[in-house]
């Protein structure tokens, strides 16, 4: 496991030093002489606790808190004040900012030691803890439960989230018409965030689209209305999207879609051929006066269409290139008639790398209309 | 002490209102963060117009391109503009997938980005 990093801040040079020269027998160290070079470190990587002095020249221990305190990202990083103050003033002062401990100088390194472990010790499990348990719950419900049975076609969905998984997403519902709605998309970030992030987007587009059904059945119209409320919504202004619907018609093979800067589908014509299904408009959240249009395909007897999110195209080849939309293009056609598409797929594409694993979050759709 | 050579940006002022930012080998998860307060920083001193420059880029993620997007959004209402100089290819690559060269305007060169903001 890597060792957990530590930011050492205090002016005083020889105690700094002596700092260092502890804790580096356990942690990776940095060290900075006052709040303004320790924010600078903080930037350039987010360390795992911050020991810090209160009287610093520049800016001192409680104005680096303080800017701390202003970013999402730093809020959380595990503080204790090192300090000569020996006043109550003080330490209330630190405590109501969010230092975790306090400890006066001169002080006993062990001490300092022992405290900085249960520190760590304990901010690490409630973290796992915590991403273990949302990040179950979350993925479950990105995901669909099952898959519809439609006649002349055969469905299979495959997903293998890298750890907890991202902001990737898949859903479908069918219209009392008999047509469906497919939904996939992917929330732009990493880790718990994104998948916080697309849970809750995820949950407004299918409101959206419930809506929406009464008076329209328009792809594009539902992509209006997303990217209106993700420029408008305070909350999902950080909020980034591709999305791509499809509406699916079985009886005519017909699919309706409008693409909002997704992973280009693959439309397999037959055992031989695929083509990338071209058509596709400017990603969500971005810009208020954006406009999305709907195309339409239809999908040939003995072909098939699949759907997927950018781990499968961003997968790195034996040559160190993508696989990109020309490598799933040359594999998804023999998926066609395979005993199992999925597996199919999925040996195609790591028989052309160097690896027997994939690199990241791999979602796909492959919808199969049976000759 | 702060070490320089480990930044993965570096800020070029033009004049007051524009900034070219040379974007390292690497815009991703990592250090994303930092691409925000490097920007944020600059927004805050008045500046509204970036030319990011990709010519070392290698690599470009969702997390990296949600940063630029970020600082798109607050820069547009002000009139700003954000621009792609010397576009990697594997930059490309994410800039044709997500339809976003809608949005970003694209040059060959720094100079060529430079010339075109100061014509608007």
């Amino acid at each position: 496991m890597a060792r957990y990093s530590i930011l050492v801040v205090e002016d005083e040079h020889t105690l700094r030093r002596l700092l260092e020269y502890r804790l580096s027998k356990y942690y990776r160290v940095r060290s900075a002489a006052n709040g303004e070079e320790a924010l600078q470190l903080v930037l350039e990587e987010i360390p795992d606790l911050i020991i810090s002095d209160i009287m610093m020249p520049k800016m001192d221990g409680f104005a680096l808190q303080q800017a701390l305190q202003s970013r999402k990202e730093t809020r959380a990083i595990p503080f204790i004040f090192l300090t000569a103050k020996a006043d109550e003033h003080s330490r209330m002062r630190g405590m109501r900012m969010g230092v975790d401990d306090y400890i006066t100088k001169p002080f006993d390194i062990d001490q300092l030691l022992a405290r900085i472990e249960r520190l760590l010790e304990r901010t690490k499990y409630f973290q796992s803890q915590l991403d273990a348990r949302i990040g179950q719950d979350f993925s479950k419900k990105l995901m669909p439960k099952q898959l519809p049975s439609v006649p002349g076609y055969r469905l299979y969905f495959h997903n293998s989230p890298k750890e907890y998984g991202g902001g990737d997403f898949f859903d479908w519902t069918q219209h009392p018409s008999g047509s469906f709605f497919i939904t996939i998309g992917d929330v732009m970030g990493k880790g718990l965030q994104a998948k916080f992030y697309a849970f809750s987007f995820l949950s407004y587009i299918r409101g959206t689209l419930y809506a929406m059904l009464q008076t329209s059945q328009s792809p594009a119209e539902l992509l209006r209305r997303v990217n209106h409320v993700l420029m408008q919504d305070t909350v999902m202004e950080e909020t980034f999207a591709s999305l791509l619907i499809l509406r699916w018609d079985p009886t005519t093979h017909e699919v309706t879609y409008a693409n909002a800067g997704h992973c280009r589908p693959i439309l397999v014509k037959d055992r031989q051929t695929a083509e990338v299904v071209e058509y596709s408009d400017l990603i969500l959240g971005l810009d208020s006066n954006a406009t999305f249009q709907d195309a339409t395909i239809t999908i040939p007897t003995g072909g098939g269409l699949l759907l997927y999110t950018d781990g499968l195209m961003e997968q790195r080849t034996a040559s160190g290139e993508m696989l990109g939309e020309e490598g799933l293009c040359e594999l998804a056609p023999q998926m066609v008639g395979a005993e199992d598409p999925v597996q199919t797929l999925l040996q195609g594409i790591l028989s052309r790398c160097n690896t027997d694993t994939f690199d990241d979050d791999i979602l796909f759709f492959w919808m199969e209309r049976l000759s | 002490m702060h070490n320089p050579s480990v930044m993965s940006f570096s800020v070029e002022p033009l004049n007051a209102e524009t900034v070219v930012i040379r974007v390292g080998k690497a815009l991703d998860f990592r250090n994303a963060a930092e691409f925000k307060a490097i920007c944020q920083e600059q927004v805050q001193n008045g500046v509204r117009n970036f030319i990011l420059d990709f010519s070392e880029t290698g690599i470009l993620d969702s997390t990296g391109l949600g940063a630029i997007f970020s600082l798109y959004r607050q820069v547009s209402p002000r009139n700003g503009q954000v621009v792609f100089a010397s576009v990697s290819r594997p930059v490309q690559v994410v800039v044709q997938l997500t339809r976003t060269y809608k949005v970003f305007r694209q040059f060959p060169t720094v100079e060529a980005a430079q010339e075109a903001l100061q014509q608007t």
